[in-house]
């Protein structure tokens, strides 16, 4: 007879052969311009310019119109060029691409809202091609 | 002369001006605003609509059959003929033959390595059929929307992956992105389709073979299907209550001679859900699976029969599904079905899905007897869209070799149905006439509840 309940053992193994926690897809994200993500942007992403950088530190401080954020960027964090304006393909950008001045939107890592800590992704617009 | 009459009353009437009511954000309207969206709009790209992979009259999803039915250029095969998207877009080979749609989920930064090949999955009871307590579930692998990953994001992403003039994928000049405006109105739209609940099985079915097959179906010793799909629905419950739906690894993947891979064209391992995958894929409802197939997100099979009979086989129960039903099984066997209860099986689901389409097909004749003279146009959509379910319902119960006595009145009902089309004075009878039958072969597969 089967046992109508599986063993929390195998509930627990069962979960790690699903993805429990849904996510969103990343891949399109790079071609969404700053500010235009879908139920994101503004919600629970910040915009602003880059304030200043810490490069050993590898952190960025972001000012928007009434506060300045903020954010780690880590090893997973992606970073993307917005060329969008430039009538551009948008492209993965570097740690480098990330400038004194130049606009960012960043969603953060914690989803619930909390603006800091690891950045989850980074857009950066720039607006030349060089 | 019923013709001419019409042609009379047309032209003394084509003076007054229909009442159509304007947009608002009514919960209805919204869905009106929506269709129109899903069906017409274009996004400023390369001419495809969402409809051009969810027509409405294949039930929101493309197979080969009907793919064969549309004209070369039609926007589906943009590939074929637009110089910009002739590499690295879609493979026009394996979407003629197999259904199959090109999708960069993992990254667009190496176009000719970097894609799976994915069949169109239904838009039918996403009400029923998305939510999970970790947020919303779409596409094949769980994790189809950008931006906040609902349904109503969905759109956005499609947009950028399938509606691009060219492969910068660039917004403002290959395309535009939906506005809130319109993500709202084509959630509601999308939303609005098909069952808004799920079923409450068991059902009092009539006919000892799917009867038994819902018995199959439900035995969490034997079928084990609602661990997975309960209610033939898309949500788990392992014993301590409805988790919503999940994802699993079932080994569709390690499905030997796949139709695709046996032309020699390059398919690509899928691995599932993220970046990396996880190689677990979505769970879709069982209710609308008879008549949307092929089956599984590669269109692996091609026939509901076939869909049941993988879970026999060795990709199955060697699956970390197949290995954790087993580890609880006092046999030590993950799914094991005799030919004859796989038949049954298919038998019940055939039965529920003709059954659902039944339901719509009732639904969209009531609704269009009571349609206006001014309201033809819509009244007409409803009757096609009750042809359409109608010839799936007699499909679905004859290619199982189900009920003939109920499809026997499912084609008087679709006869009658294609006559009111055709018939201004004689609609409302023919309407009500093709109710009659849809209920009578209704009641053939079920008793009345």
């Amino acid at each position: 007879m089967f046992r109508p309940l599986i063993g929390v053992m195998g509930v627990a193994v069962l979960m790690l052969s699903t993805a429990f926690f849904a996510h969103s897809q990343k891949a399109t994200e790079i071609f969404i311009p700053i500010g235009k993500s879908p139920g994101v942007s503004e919600k629970i992403t910040i915009i602003g310019k880059i304030e200043s950088i810490k490069t050993q530190q590898k952190t960025i401080t972001v000012a928007g119109a009434t506060e300045t954020w903020t954010a780690e960027i880590s090893s997973s964090t992606h970073i993307w060029v917005d060329r969008s304006g430039l009538g551009l393909s948008n492209q993965k950008g570097r740690f480098e691409d990330l400038r004194e001045g130049l606009l960012v939107e960043i969603k953060y890592e914690k989803g619930d809202g909390e603006r800091k800590g690891p950045a989850e992704w980074i857009k950066v617009k720039v607006e030349d091609a060089g | 002369m019923e013709t001419f009459i019409a042609v009379i009353f047309g032209l003394i009437l084509s003076g007054c001006q229909s009442a159509t009511p304007p947009l608002g954000k009514s919960g209805s309207e919204l869905v009106v605003q929506g269709r129109a969206i899903f069906f017409n709009e274009t996004f400023d790209g390369n001419g495809r609509t969402c409809g051009s992979c969810h027509p409405a009259e294949n039930n929101f999803t493309i197979d080969p059959a009907f793919i064969a039915t549309l004209p070369d250029d039609d926007p589906l095969f943009v590939a074929e003929f637009n110089p910009d998207l002739k590499e690295n877009f879609e493979n026009p080979q394996l979407m003629r033959q197999f259904g199959l749609i090109l999708e960069n989920l993992d990254g667009f930064d190496d176009l000719e390595k970097k894609f799976t090949l994915r069949g169109v999955p239904h838009t039918l009871a996403l009400r029923t059929s998305v939510d999970s307590p970790g947020g919303p579930r779409t596409g094949w692998s769980g994790d189809g929307s950008p931006g906040d990953g609902s349904v109503r994001s969905f759109a956005t992403g499609a947009v950028i992956q399938h509606f691009t003039k060219t492969l910068n994928r660039v917004a403002g000049v290959d395309f535009r992105l939906p506005t809130e405006e319109e993500l709202d109105a084509l959630e509601a739209f999308m939303l609005s389709l098909g069952r808004q609940q799920d079923l409450a099985l068991p059902l009092p079915l009539k006919g000892p073979v799917p009867k038994r097959g819902q018995e199959i179906l439900l035995d969490n010793s034997l079928g084990k299907c609602t661990l997975c799909h309960v209610n033939a629905g898309a949500t788990a419950d392992f014993g301590g209550g409805n988790i919503g739906n999940a994802n699993f690894n079932t080994g569709v993947e390690d499905l030997p001679d796949q139709p695709a891979g046996l032309t020699g064209q390059l398919i690509l391992p899928d691995d599932g859900f993220g970046t990396p995958g996880d190689g677990t894929f979505n769970t879709p409802p069982l209710v609308e699976a008879a008549d949307s197939g092929p089956f599984f997100h590669n269109n692996a099979v091609r026939t509901i029969e076939e869909a049941v009979a993988f879970y026999n086989s060795d990709a199955f129960n060697n699956s970390p599904s197949g290995r954790i039903l087993a580890s609880n099984d006092p046999n030590g066997v993950g799914i094991r079905l005799e030919a004859t209860q796989v038949e049954a099986m298919a038998a019940f689901l055939r039965v529920i899905n003709a059954l659902e389409n039944i339901r719509v097909s009732i639904e969209a004749l009531e609704a269009s007897a009571q349609k206006g003279f001014f309201e033809r146009k819509q009244a007409e959509e409803l009757l096609k869209n009750a042809v359409d379910e109608t010839e799936n319902s007699i499909t679905v119960l004859a290619g199982g070799g189900l009920h003939p006595q109920a499809v026997a009145h499912l084609q008087r009902a679709k006869r009658l149905e294609g006559k009111a089309m055709d018939s201004l004075f004689f609609k409302g009878k023919r309407i009500q006439n093709a109710i009659r039958e849809q209920k009578l072969a209704q009641a053939l597969l079920i008793d009345a509840r």
